[in-house]
């Protein structure tokens, strides 16, 4: 029993630098931000407890909150399916043992180590609607391009198409990983019973990969809940608070208005949001995702 | 013993972490007493040129100037503040009050009167800006005025006098119509554009006009004034003639330096800073332009809107005396000359005593002209407790009726509702606060 108490012991002592930062720069200030949503605070002074009363305000008379919620959950909505339908569409492409596979592997891959604010830059010029690329090319071919960024109709769909962008990347070689790992003798059997190339995919692909996509639709919806370099950079919001996500909004709240209680109820609301919406998607996915260990686990 | 030197080697490796940490304040010049002072970084982390001249001119003193990112200033500020280790001194350029209500900075009143600095040398709307609740917290650094740029090139070419520059609003409007000319029923040029550049054209025609925007005592909005109304309409009315979106696609096309609409030659009409002069000598050298005071509306004066960099002590700092003595340096009319001067892109000194010296004026012939627009710019500081909160709102409220999405005086209603709110519970904290926190004096 000895050694075992003292080598547990070692083992905290080695994860302590772990420990201690998620206690002071995660728990720590989760519990004050907690505190601070039931308070009004400026940072700068001395907080003032008001109970309840800033989410009180935020859910029956803040129309910022519900607009920023709506722009959220659109944006949510449309790219996550977008950006894994699109990665696996990828995966699959790469994953025939073709000529030269492995340099569009490495290809699709490269613009996903490119930092979200350079990005921002670069597609604000790909957007320009008088020299941008893409209104240059659709004039090429006799269409007129809109707006983009200026039109609040079409801000929204212009940052969602930034996403076509980073369909490569991680999702696309976890996904690349999840085909691959599909044993061939199920592949075999769809094909002695004359099943074509989508009886492969439904039938074999997609019950293998399921756990993945199931992880990466809960890992985008959570990702695309906290969208925000692209509008800070971008638009800052606008044109008419098409673009005011709801990460944005919580940021003018804390750091330009430095109400930093109204900003932690915000980021508590978002918290309880992400929340349910993984939740449903864990009662949902015990009807498609398939666990070949049959246990469900 | 070996349990033991293990244990020791463990404290050991702690202490170094705490140590790395725990760093003190770089000491630079021994035997001085120093002034730790932050600026917030342009485009090169230069040192302000009035730094070596402090640490020139004397030898008990020296300033450390350490630039901080424009991004995250005043993040990397309140921070500083925050953990009670701050910079003796700061140069910052987002409103005084907007820190001074929130206790951020150290009252100066007691200091200036103890030293009998004459507060007359600043121009009165920069002075006025340093203030919140009839208490100084700061001393204006430096500035810059604006004016109306016009190419005299361009209004030649339209048949337009081009030695009578636009003096009304309704001339900006009838020039702007005949100075902007359609290739392919696509704006190649513009006379005006009200929404191009940093100055706000219906603030500036409402400030013209007289409007407040809030009451004496700063507890009620008041942006549906019909003045500001007026002013809205102006810019609605100016977009009869052009459509926004057509404006907003032409304007994606500018640039920075010679891709300014106005470098450009795609913008004939401007308003913007003394700076500007600069940048026009820089890239395009031979541009035919001229510079105006701000459009009047009717017979109402010309204002233009004032803001400076300006130079405080932020509460807790430790060597406020030192960090005074290189305030009062930096606002004489000596340093004021030479640091206006010095730079690349010049700067408006905040001392009239400088604006009006002979070499200042000898610049370039449109001095007097800032110097003029200066006496008559008026504070964009409104509602300090909520200052963010306003010109977001603003914004909005022109953005809307730009657009058409409502009418002027709706648009108004609506932002006047947002801020109020905002305000109310802000007042209700401040009330709170003020109840049980002191703002730090410069002898505390």
């Amino acid at each position: 029993m000895k050694p075992l108490k003292k080598n547990t012991l070692w083992g905290y002592l080695f994860v302590s630098p772990w420990i201690i930062g998620f206690l002071v720069f995660g728990l720590y200030p989760m519990i004050m931000s907690l505190y601070y949503s039931l308070c009004q605070y400026d940072v700068l002074r001395i907080p003032q407890f008001i109970g309840l009363r800033n989410y009180r305000e935020l859910l029956f008379e803040d129309h910022y909150f519900y607009a920023s919620v709506w722009n959220t959950l659109f944006y949510t909505c449309i790219r996550t399916p977008l950006v894994i339908l699109g990665s696996l569409l990828l995966a699959m492409l790469v994953s025939k043992a073709a000529r030269g596979v492995r340099l569009f592997r490495t290809i699709f891959f490269i613009p996903s180590i490119i930092s979200g604010v350079i990005l921002s830059v670069l597609w604000m010029w790909l957007l320009n609607p008088e020299y941008g690329l893409i209104n240059t090319s659709l004039q090429f071919f006799g269409l007129q391009g809109p707006l983009w960024l200026i039109d609040p109709r079409w801000s929204k769909p212009a940052i969602i198409l930034m996403s076509v962008w980073s369909l490569g990347g991680g999702r696309m070689l976890v996904f690349l990983a999840a085909i691959q790992s599909v044993p061939d003798h199920f592949y075999e059997a769809v094909e002695m019973d004359g099943g074509n190339w989508w009886d492969r995919f439904r039938h074999v692909t997609l019950p293998f990969i399921s756990p993945v996509l199931f992880l990466w639709f809960i890992l985008e919806i959570i990702g695309s809940l906290q969208v925000f370099v692209e509008a800070y950079v971008m638009t800052k919001g606008g044109p008419l608070n098409s673009t005011l996500f709801y990460n944005l909004y919580l940021y003018n709240k804390a750091f330009d208005d430095f109400d930093m209680g109204y900003a932690s109820a915000l980021a508590w609301l978002l918290f309880l949001l992400a929340g349910i919406i993984t939740f449903i998607q864990f009662r949902v996915s015990k009807k498609w995702v398939y666990y070949s260990g049959g246990t469900g686990k | 013993m070996r349990k033991s030197a293990q244990i020791a080697g463990i404290v050991f490796l702690f202490a170094c972490m705490i140590a790395l940490f725990w760093s003190g304040r770089e000491v630079r010049q021994p035997g001085r007493r120093q002034v730790d002072y932050w600026f917030v970084a342009g485009v090169k982390d230069d040192s302000p040129p009035c730094v070596a001249l402090f640490n020139q001119a004397q030898d008990s003193i020296y300033v450390n100037s350490i630039p901080i990112p424009w991004n995250e200033h005043e993040k990397k500020v309140l921070t500083a503040i925050l953990s009670g280790d701050p910079p003796d001194m700061v140069n910052l350029v987002t409103p005084v009050p907007k820190w001074a209500a929130r206790n951020a900075l150290v009252a100066l009143d007691a200091v200036i009167a103890a030293d009998r600095l004459d507060t007359a040398q600043f121009f009165p709307s920069l002075w006025e800006e340093m203030k919140y609740r009839g208490r100084t917290y700061a001393l204006p650094a430096y500035t810059g005025s604006y004016a109306l740029f016009y190419n005299r090139r361009l209004l030649r070419e339209a048949g337009l006098d081009p030695g009578r520059p636009p003096a009304t609003w309704q001339e900006i409007r009838e020039y702007s119509r005949r100075l902007t000319k359609r290739e392919n029923g696509r704006i190649v040029r513009m006379g005006f554009i009200p929404q191009y550049g940093t100055i706000e054209t219906p603030l500036i025609i409402a400030f013209e006009l007289g409007a407040r925007f809030i009451d004496p005592a700063g507890t009620r909005i008041n942006l549906t004034d019909p003045v500001a109304v007026q002013a809205f309409q102006w810019e609605r009315d100016f977009f009869d003639l052009y459509s926004v979106e057509e404006v907003s696609a032409f304007m994606g096309g500018f640039g920075y330096g010679n891709q300014h609409g106005f470098i450009a030659e795609k913008v004939a009409l401007f308003i913007n800073d003394n700076s500007f002069i600069d940048q026009i000598e820089k890239y395009h050298p031979g541009l035919d332009y001229g510079v105006a005071m701000i459009p009047t509306f009717g017979d109402s004066p010309s204002v233009s809107s004032a803001g400076s960099w300006w130079l405080a002590i932020p509460r807790g700092a430790k060597n406020k005396r030192d960090a005074w003595a290189f305030m009062k340096f930096v606002v004489s009319r000596e340093i004021q000359l030479a640091e206006s001067m010095s730079r690349e892109e010049t700067l408006f000194p905040v001392n009239r005593l400088a604006a009006n010296d002979s070499t200042f004026l000898a610049m370039n012939p449109y001095v007097a002209i800032f110097s003029g627009q200066m006496e008559q710019s008026r504070s964009k500081s409104i509602v300090p407790l909520v200052h963010d909160i306003f010109w977001r709102e603003f914004s909005l409220a022109r953005e809307r009726s730009l657009r058409g999405v409502m009418p002027p005086r709706q648009a108004l209603q609506q932002a006047e509702n947002t801020i109020q709110s905002f305000l109310d519970r802000a007042l209700e904290y401040d009330t709170y606060v003020n109840a049980r926190m002191k703002t730090e004096d410069f002898f505390d």
